[in-house]
C-alpha cells in the first residue's frame, strides 16, 4: 500500500522523468523560440508544427504562417520525408544534408539541414535546424577561384623556369661554341705568329719579352678551354656523366680534403640534354657540400629507376635547419635543384638537419621534356 | 568545403594534414624510425612510378599535397622539439600517394607505410573506415608535450 494512501485507493506509482517533462513543457519551447538557428518542428507526417522566429525570417514567412504546411514546401522535390525517416532510423543521432531551400518569394538558397529526431507529447517528430549556406558557398567559390589563379600562376612560373633552364643551356652552348670557334682559334694563330717572330729576333731581351707574351697567351688559352668545359662539358654532352662528376669530385678532394665515393650502376644512357641537367643538378649539390657542409665524406649514387635516373648525394657534414634556410628568401641553389628536376619531368628532395648531414635525391625520366630536340645543337667542342 | 585544391582526393589529403599535426612526439619518432628502416630504392621507384602515372594537372596536386604535408609535419615536429627530417619526408611521401590517382597497391603501401604505423587509417583497406587523424591519442597528452617542449624539455 503506498504511503499516505487510504483503503480502496489503488494507484500505480509512475516514475517521473523531469527532463522529459521539461521537454514537453516550457523549457523546450523557450529554447526553440530563442535559438538563433532557424528551426522547424516537423511531425511524423512531414507537416510543420512550429517554426521559430528565425525560420520565419529566413524563409520570409510571418508568425504562424508556416504551421500546417508540408516541409516539402520549403524543400520542394528533395524527398524531405525520406530524410525525416532516415533521421529516425539513426537511433537518436542526427542527420545532416545539404538541400536547396525555397523562400516565400520563390527565391532559392543553399541550405544545410540538420535533422534531429525528438519525442514530443504528440509522438515522434523531428527538428530541422536550417543554415543558409549562401555566404559559405560564396567564400568557397572565391577561395577556389583564388586557388585556381595561384595554381595557374604556379604552372606559368614552372613553364617559365623550364624555358629559362633550356635557354640557359642553349646560351651556354652558343658561348662555348663561339669561344672555341673564334677566340681560341685567334689565340692559337697569335701564338704561332709569335713563334715565327721569335725566330727572327736577335736581341736576348726581346726574346725574353716575347717568351713572356707566349706564356700569357698559352695560359689564356688554357683558361678559355676550362671555361668551355664548364659551360659545356664534352663528356656530359656525349652522355657519360660519371667521368665529369669524377673529375669534379677529384678536384674537390684536392682543394678541400673531402673524400668521396661515386657509384654509377646505370645501364641506360640518357639523352645529352637530360645528362647535362643531371650533371648540373648534381654539381649544384656538390657545390653546396663544398661551400657549406664542412663534410669529411660525400657519397654519390646514380641508378636506373623506373625509366629514369635516380641520383642520391649524401654528405656527413653539419647539415642545416630547414626552418632557417628554406623559409628565408635568397637560397636559390635549393630552388634551382628542385626546378631543374621538375623542368625535366622529375622530382627532387633535399633534406637535412643540424648535425645530421644533408641528403639530396632527385629523379629525372630518360624520356622527359628535355629529351625532345636532343641532337639539334650537339656540336663538337 | 573546397574540393579541388589537391585534386579529387582532397578530403583525404586534408585528413592526412590534420592527422600529422596532431601526432605526439613519440609517434613522430616512430614514423621517423620506420622511414629510415624502409628501402630508399623501393621508395624512389614508387615515387618515380607515381610521378610518371599522372600528367598535369595531377602532378601539381601530388606535389602540392606533398609540400603541404611536409610543412605541416615540420611545424608539428618543431613544436615538439623533434628534428629528424625523416618524419616530414614520410609525410611528404604519404600525402603524395594519397593525392595521386590510383597508385599501385604496392607503391601506395611503400609511400604511406611509415606514417601508417601511427595513422593506420591510411592503409588502403581502411579507406572510409575512420579519419586518419584518429591515432588514439588523448588531447591532454599532446598539450602536456607541447608545454614541455616550450619549456625546452624536448622529449615526451
Amino acid at each position: 500500500m503506498p504511503k499516505g494512501g487510504g483503503a480502496g485507493q489503488v494507484g500505480r506509482r509512475v516514475a517521473k522523468d523531469p527532463f522529459r517533462e521539461a521537454m514537453n513543457g516550457g523549457m523546450f519551447r523557450q529554447f526553440f523560440e530563442a535559438s538563433r538557428q532557424a528551426m522547424l518542428l516537423v511531425d511524423a507526417s512531414g507537416e510543420i508544427q512550429h517554426a521559430n522566429a528565425r525560420a520565419g525570417m529566413l524563409l520570409g514567412y510571418g508568425p504562424g504562417e508556416l504551421r500546417g504546411q508540408p516541409a516539402e514546401n520549403v524543400f520542394p522535390g528533395q524527398a524531405v520525408a525520406g530524410h525525416l525517416e532516415a533521421g529516425e532510423h539513426r537511433a537518436g543521432a542526427d542527420l545532416y544534408v545539404e538541400l536547396v531551400g525555397l523562400r516565400r518569394d520563390h527565391s532559392q538558397f543553399p541550405a544545410g539541414v540538420q535533422v534531429v529526431p525528438v519525442a514530443t507529447a504528440l509522438g515522434r517528430a523531428a527538428v530541422l535546424s536550417i543554415t543558409d549556406l549562401t555566404d559559405q558557398q560564396r567564400a568557397n567559390f572565391l577561395l577556389e577561384l583564388g586557388l585556381e589563379a595561384l595554381g595557374s600562376a604556379d604552372r606559368d612560373r614552372e613553364a617559365l623556369l623550364g624555358h629559362l633552364i633550356r635557354a640557359q643551356e642553349e646560351e651556354r652552348d652558343r658561348i662555348a661554341a663561339a669561344i672555341h670557334d673564334d677566340t681560341i682559334q685567334l689565340l692559337t694563330g697569335s701564338n704561332l705568329a709569335l713563334q715565327q717572330l721569335r725566330l727572327r729576333l736577335r736581341e736576348p731581351e726581346h726574346v725574353v719579352i716575347l717568351d713572356r707574351l707566349a706564356e700569357t697567351l698559352t695560359a689564356s688559352m688554357a683558361r678559355l678551354r676550362q671555361l668551355i668545359f664548364d659551360l659545356r662539358p664534352a663528356i656530359v654532352r656525349d652522355g657519360t656523366i660519371t667521368a665529369a662528376l669524377q673529375d669534379y669530385l677529384e678536384q674537390m678532394r684536392s682543394d678541400t680534403g673531402i673524400n668521396y665515393r661515386l657509384e654509377d650502376s646505370r645501364t641506360v644512357v640518357a639523352p645529352a640534354r637530360t645528362s647535362m641537367l643531371i650533371y648540373r643538378t648534381a654539381r649544384e649539390a656538390l657545390l653546396n657540400v663544398r661551400k657549406h657542409a664542412h663534410a669529411k665524406h660525400v657519397q654519390v649514387q646514380l641508378r636506373d629507376v623506373a625509366g629514369g635516373s635516380l641520383v642520391r648525394i649524401v654528405d656527413d657534414g653539419v647539415g642545416y635547419s630547414p626552418a632557417d634556410i628554406e623559409e628565408r628568401p635568397g637560397h636559390l641553389g635549393l630552388l634551382l635543384m628542385r626546378e631543374r628536376a621538375r623542368a625535366a619531368g622529375g622530382w627532387c628532395r633535399v633534406e637535412s638537419m643540424p648535425g645530421g648531414g644533408t641528403t639530396v635525391e632527385f629523379w629525372v625520366p630518360v624520356d622527359g621534356p628535355l629529351a625532345n630536340g636532343d641532337g639539334e645543337r650537339d656540336r663538337a667542342a | 568545403m573546397v574540393k579541388s585544391v589537391f585534386g579529387p582526393h582532397t578530403p583525404r589529403v586534408l585528413e592526412v594534414l590534420a592527422g600529422v599535426s596532431a601526432l605526439s612526439a613519440a609517434q613522430i619518432d616512430l614514423v621517423a624510425r620506420a622511414w629510415h628502416q624502409a628501402s630508399d630504392l623501393e621508395r624512389a621507384e614508387a615515387w618515380a612510378r607515381l610521378w610518371r602515372a599522372g600528367p598535369a594537372p595531377e602532378g601539381y596536386w601530388v606535389m602540392g599535397a606533398a609540400s603541404a604535408a611536409r610543412q605541416a609535419a615540420k611545424d608539428a615536429a618543431r613544436k615538439l622539439g623533434r628534428a629528424d627530417w625523416a618524419f616530414w619526408a614520410a609525410a611528404w611521401d604519404a600525402a603524395a600517394a594519397v593525392a595521386g590517382d590510383g597508385p599501385a597497391d604496392r607503391d601506395y603501401e611503400i609511400l604511406t607505410g611509415p606514417l601508417a604505423t601511427v595513422m593506420p587509417a591510411l592503409k588502403r583497406a581502411c579507406i572510409g573506415a575512420q579519419p586518419p587523424g584518429l591515432a588514439g591519442r588523448v588531447p591532454a597528452q599532446r598539450d602536456a608535450e607541447l608545454r614541455q617542449a616550450a619549456r625546452g624539455g624536448g622529449h615526451a
